[in-house]
C-alpha cells in the first residue's frame, strides 16, 4: 500500500503543509499586530510599568524584528513564544496539550459522524420508501438544518437543566480535570458530529441506492450470497467512495466547529483557547492557535487523501 | 479526704483549668469538633493567573490567590486594620516621619524551610522596585526609588546579576539591614500612606526567596517546586488554564494554623457554569479569587430559591464608577468638547471654578443632575451588583468616604439640570454631536451607557451617541486624552485615600507619559495632594476630603455607582467571607461535617 510513489506524495504534502503553516502564522502575526489595543494595558499598568512590560516581551522593537525572531523560533525550535496575559506560560506545550483535549472530542465526533451517518444512510437505503426511510431521512434533514451551537444549546437545556437531577449536570468537561472521561465527552461530541452525520447519512443513502441497483449486486444475489455480505462487502465499499470524498471538508468542519462547541461546554481545548485568546487580546496565543489549526487542517486533509488508497485500490499516488 | 487525694484533686483541677485556658488560647479560629474528615476546599475561578510573582502582580484575581502564599512585613487584617505580619510589631517611626524600623519575627520560614531574614526583605523590595511592575510605585516613597525605577535592565538573568552584586542602579538607597532581624527604611519625604502601600496583599512588598527566584528569575512562580513563599499554603500542582492545587504548609509559623489541608481551584471560563456547578455540589464556594461579579440573573434566581438564598453573601467592594468629562484641550490631550475649563497656566489658581469657566461648569452640572443614580442602580443592577454612588468618589466603607448623600453631583434634579443647560448652552450648539465612549467588555458598562443616553435625552433633550470601544483600546484612548465624555472608574488597591487621589487627576498622574485622561490639573490641586500625602492618616483625612470636595465643586465627574460583590458559601464552610478588599485567608476556613 505504501508504495514509493505514495511516500513521495506524503513527503511533498508535508513540505507543502509546512509552508502553509508558516504562511498562515505570518499573515496572522502581521495582521493581528495591526489591531488597536493590546493585552497589557490596564487602569493600573501605565507609564514606566507599561513600558517595562512591553520591553520584557520585546514588543517595543520594530515589527519586522519581532516577526523574524518569531519565525526563527517556530522553525528552529517549534517555539510559539510566551503568553502576554499569563506571564511565563509557554504556548507550544499549552496548545499541544489543548490539541490532545480537542482531539478527544473531535475523534469521538468523527466516530459519530461516520458511524451514525453510515448506519442511518444504509438503513434508509435498504428500506427505501418505508416508514423507517422517512424517519431517518427526516432526522437527517433536521440534523443538517441545525447549526451545531443550536444542537448544543438544546442538549444543555435537556441534560443540564431539565434532567439535571439525573445527569447531575456533570457532563461539563472541566469538572474532570484536563482530560475528560467518556461520560463527559459524548454530549459535546454528539453536538459537534451530528450535523455532519446527517450529511453523511444523506450521501450514503443516495450512494447506496445507486450501488444496490448495479449489475454486480444482482450477480452477487444470483450467486446466493447473503444479504449481509452483499451489503457490507460489495455495496458499501463502493458506496463509501463519495463519502470519503466529503470526509475532508467534514473533518475540517469538525475542527473549526470545536471553537463553538468547546466554549459551550467549557472544554479546555484548542477551540476554547482560540476564542479566549482573541477576547483577551493575547496575540501570542492567537498566533499559536492559528498555527496549530493550520497544521491540523493540512494533516487532516492528507490523512483523508491517503484513505482513498485504502478504500479504492484503483487510486495510486 | 486524705491530704494525698486532696493534692491529687487540686492537681486535676489545675490541669483541667490549664487545658481549658490552652484550648481557649489555641491558634484555630474556632474549636469545632465536628470537622469533616476531608479538609479540601474547592472553588472555581474564571480565568488563569496573569502572574503570582509579587513583583509583577497586577490584578485582584491574582492577589486573592497569592495572598495565601506570600507575606509582607505588615498586612491588613479582616477589619482592614494594619497589623504586623512578618514583622514582630508595628515599626518604630522617627520623629520626622522619614525612618521606619521594622523588627522581624524570629520564627518565619519559607515553605522550603529557609529562614527569613532582613536580607530577604531587601532583596524582595529591591527586585520589585527594579522590575517596575504595576505596583512598584507602592515602594515609591523609599529613598532611591526614582533612580532604581529608571533602570533599563530587562528582567531575567541581567537583573538578577545586578541584584546579586548589589549594583547601585537596582538598590534602593533608603533600605538597610542593621542586623538579620532588623530592616530600616528611609523615605525620601514624609508619606503617610507608606504602611498602607506595603501592606497591600500579594504585591511588591511581599517577601520572596532569592534562592528559588534566581533559578528562573521570570517564571519561578509557575512551578510548584520553586513557587516558594512564606504563606500558609504552597502550590502542589498547576495545570495552566485548567486547575491549580494548594497544600497547607506543615508547621507553618503564623496563626491561625491552617485547618484546610488542600485547596483545589478549577479555572473555568464562564460564571454561569461555575454557579451551576456550585449548586450541584461540585464546589464549596463561589466568588473567591476575585470573581465576585456574578451574573445578575443567577443572583436573582438564587435569591428566589429557598434552600440557597441563605448561602448568598452580597458585600460592598472597592470600585466606584463615574462619567468623566474632558476638561483640557491642548497638545497633549486631543479631545475638545463643551466641558473644558478655561485655558490655564500652572501659576494660576483653579480655573474650573472661575467665572470664565462657569458656562462649562453649568453644562457639566446639568449632565450630572440629569442622571437618576438611584434608578440606574435599580434598572441596571437590580439593586444587587451595585449601589448608587452618593458619598463621593471614594467607595462606601473605605477611609475617606464622605457619607451617604453628601455628594451634590449625585443628586437627581431634572428641572435644575434643564435650567443649567439653558445657561451653559442657550442655543444647543455646544452639546450637539456629543459622544459617550465606553468599553462593553463588562456588560454592565453597555447597560449603563444606554441608561445614560436615555436620561440625557429624556431630561435634557440632548442626544448623545454611544461609542463602544474594546477595553484595551479604550484604556489607551482614555489615557491619551482622546474622549470628551466617557466611562471611568477606579478600584482601590488599599484602604487609603492616597490610592485614589494620586491615580486619577493632577500632574501626579504623569501626562503625557502615563495618564492624560480628563485633564484636571491645577497647581492648587497638586499642592493639596502633596500636602495630604505627607501627613499621617488621621491628620490627612480632612485634607483628602477637602480635595474630594474640590472635585465636587468643580463638577468634574458624574458619580454613578459603587460595585457590590456576590459570594456563594455552603453552610458547612466556616470562616469564609470577605471584606471590601479581599477574601478572608484560607487558613481561617474550616470544612464542617456535612
Amino acid at each position: 500500500m505504501l508504495t514509493k510513489g505514495t511516500l513521495v506524495y506524503i513527503g511533498q504534502r508535508l513540505v507543502l503543509i509546512a509552508f502553509t503553516v508558516v504562511a498562515v502564522s505570518s499573515v496572522v502575526f502581521l495582521g493581528i499586530h495591526r489591531l488597536p489595543g493590546d493585552a497589557l494595558m490596564s487602569e493600573r499598568l501605565r507609564g514606566s510599568a507599561y513600558q517595562a512590560l512591553l520591553h520584557h516581551y520585546g514588543l517595543d522593537r520594530p515589527l519586522l524584528v519581532q516577526y523574524w525572531d518569531y519565525i526563527v523560533g517556530v522553525v528552529t525550535r517549534g517555539d510559539l513564544g510566551e503568553s502576554l496575559v499569563n506571564r511565563g506560560l509557554h504556548i507550544t506545550p499549552l496548545v499541544l496539550r489543548e490539541l490532545g483535549v480537542s482531539a478527544e472530542v473531535g475523534g469521538l465526533a468523527l466516530i459519530f459522524t461516520i458511524g451514525l451517518g453510515l448506519t442511518l444512510g444504509i438503513f434508509a437505503a435498504l428500506r427505501q420508501n418505508t416508514w423507517l426511510d422517512y424517519l431517518l431521512t427526516t432526522t437527517s434533514v433536521v440534523g443538517y438544518s441545525m447549526p451545531n451551537f443550536v444542537i448544543a444549546a438544546f442538549l444543555i437545556l435537556i441534560f443540564g437543566v431539565w434532567l439535571d437531577n439525573v445527569t447531575g449536570g456533570n457532563f461539563y468537561y472541566q469538572l474532570g480535570g484536563w482530560r475528560g472521561d467518556i461520560g463527559q465527552l459524548w454530549l459535546p461530541a454528539f453536538a459537534l458530529g451530528f450535523p455532519y452525520a446527517s450529511i453523511v447519512a444523506r450521501l450514503t443513502r443516495a450512494s447506496m441506492l445507486e450501488v444496490i441497483r448495479q449489475d454486480y449486486i444482482r450477480t452477487a444475489r444470483a450467486k446466493g450470497l447473503t444479504e449481509f455480505l452483499i451489503t457490507v462487502r460489495h455495496a458499501l465499499r463502493n458506496a463509501l467512495i463519495p463519502v470519503i470524498t466529503i470526509l475532508g471538508p467534514l473533518v475540517i468542519g469538525i475542527i473549526t466547529g470545536s471553537v463553538v462547541i468547546e466554549n459551550f461546554f467549557g472544554i479546555p481545548g484548542l477551540g476554547k483557547e482560540f476564542a479566549q485568546s482573541i477576547l483577551n487580546r493575547d496575540y501570542a496565543i492567537v498566533i499559536g492557535v492559528f498555527t496549530m489549526y493550520a497544521a491540523l487542517v493540512g494533516l487532516a486533509n492528507l490523512v483523508v487523501d491517503l484513505a482513498y488508497v485504502v478504500i479504492d485500490p484503483r487510486i495510486r499516488y | 479526704m486524705t491530704p494525698a487525694s486532696l493534692r491529687f484533686l487540686k492537681a486535676m483541677c489545675v490541669a483541667a483549668a490549664g487545658s481549658m485556658v490552652l484550648a481557649a488560647c489555641g491558634n484555630n479560629p474556632t474549636t469545632s469538633t465536628n470537622l469533616a474528615a476531608d479538609q479540601t476546599l474547592k472553588f472555581p475561578i474564571l480565568g488563569d493567573f496573569g502572574t503570582l510573582d509579587p513583583a509583577q502582580l497586577n490584578a485582584e484575581t491574582d492577589s486573592e490567590i497569592a495572598q495565601n502564599v506570600f507575606n509582607g512585613l505588615v498586612k491588613f487584617d479582616n477589619n482592614l486594620n494594619i497589623v504586623p505580619d512578618i514583622a514582630s510589631a508595628m515599626p518604630t517611626v522617627s520623629a520626622d516621619g522619614l525612618t521606619y524600623t521594622f523588627k522581624l519575627r524570629q520564627d518565619v520560614t519559607f515553605s522550603n524551610g529557609d529562614k527569613v531574614t532582613s536580607a530577604d526583605v531587601l532583596y524582595s523590595w529591591n527586585r520589585a522596585a527594579a522590575e517596575q511592575g504595576a505596583y512598584a510605585t507602592n515602594l515609591a516613597a523609599i529613598d532611591g526609588y526614582a533612580k532604581v525605577s529608571a533602570n533599563t535592565v530587562n528582567g531575567g538573568a541581567a537583573l538578577e546579576a545586578l541584584l546579586e552584586k548589589k549594583d547601585p542602579s537596582v538598590i534602593l538607597s533608603g533600605l538597610s539591614a542593621p542586623d538579620p532581624s532588623t530592616v530600616a527604611v528611609k523615605l525620601s519625604g514624609p508619606a503617610g500612606w507608606f504602611l498602607s502601600a506595603i501592606a497591600l496583599e500579594a504585591t511588591t512588598a511581599m517577601i520572596v526567596d532569592q534562592k528559588v527566584v534566581k533559578t528562573d528569575f521570570d517564571n519561578w512562580w509557575t512551578k510548584p517546586e520553586t513557587a516558594i513563599g512564606t504563606g500558609a499554603y504552597k502550590i502542589s500542582s498547576y495545570v495552566p488554564k485548567t486547575s491549580i492545587d494548594f497544600a497547607a504548609v506543615d508547621n507553618w509559623w503564623g496563626s491561625p494554623k491552617p485547618t484546610l489541608k488542600k485547596v483545589h481551584i478549577d479555572i473555568l471560563g464562564n460564571a454561569h457554569s461555575a454557579i451551576n456547578a456550585y449548586e450541584q455540589g461540585s464546589y464549596d464556594l463561589y466568588g473567591y479569587g476575585g470573581y465576585s461579579n456574578a451574573p445578575v440573573d443567577d443572583i436573582l434566581r438564587i435569591q428566589g430559591t429557598a434552600n440557597e438564598k441563605s448561602q448568598l453573601l452580597l458585600h460592598p467592594k472597592v470600585r466606584t464608577t463615574w462619567v468623566a468629562f474632558n476638561l483640557v484641550h491642548d497638545a497633549k490631550r486631543p479631545a475638545a468638547g463643551p466641558f473644558l475649563c478655561p485655558p490655564q497656566t500652572k501659576a494660576m489658581e483653579d480655573t474650573c471654578s472661575t467665572p470664565a469657566g462657569a458656562a462649562a461648569k453649568n453644562l457639566r452640572l446639568a449632565f450630572a443632575l440629569a442622571v437618576d443614580k438611584t434608578k440606574l442602580a435599580t434598572v441596571v443592577c437590580h439593586d444587587i451588583v451595585c449601589a448608587p454612588a452618593t458619598g463621593g468618589l471614594i467607595t462606601k466603607g473605605l477611609i475617606g468616604y464622605a457619607g451617604d448623600n453628601t455628594d451634590p453631583l449625585a443628586k437627581f434634579d431634572a428641572a435644575q439640570a434643564m435650567s443649567l443647560l439653558k445657561q451653559g448652552d442657550p442655543d444647543g450648539s455646544k452639546t450637539k454631536g456629543l459622544t459617550y465612549t465606553y468599553d462593553p467588555n463588562n456588560p454592565l458598562n453597555a447597560s449603563v451607557a444606554q441608561f445614560l443616553q436615555d436620561q440625557w435625552q429624556t431630561n435634557l433633550g440632548i442626544h448623545v451617541d454611544l461609542q463602544p470601544v474594546d477595553h484595551s483600546a479604550f484604556i489607551h484612548g482614555y489615557l491619551a486624552g482622546k474622549y470628551v465624555l466617557n466611562r471611568q472608574g477606579w478600584q482601590a488597591d488599599y484602604n487609603h485615600p492616597q490610592d485614589w487621589v494620586d491615580n486619577l487627576w493632577g500632574s501626579i498622574t504623569g501626562c503625557p507619559d502615563a495618564n492624560c485622561g480628563g485633564g484636571y490639573d491645577t497647581k492648587a490641586y497638586d499642592d493639596a495632594i502633596a500636602a495630604a500625602d505627607a501627613l499621617p492618616l488621621e491628620q490627612a483625612i480632612p485634607k483628602y476630603q477637602a480635595i474630594m470636595k474640590t472635585l465636587e465643586d468643580d463638577a468634574i465627574y458624574i458619580p454613578l455607582y459603587y460595585s457590590q460583590g456576590a459570594f456563594l458559601i455552603k453552610p458547612y464552610v466556616k470562616g469564609a467571607g470577605t471584606n471590601n478588599f479581599f477574601d478572608y485567608y484560607w487558613n481561617q476556613i474550616q470544612i464542617l461535617s456535612h
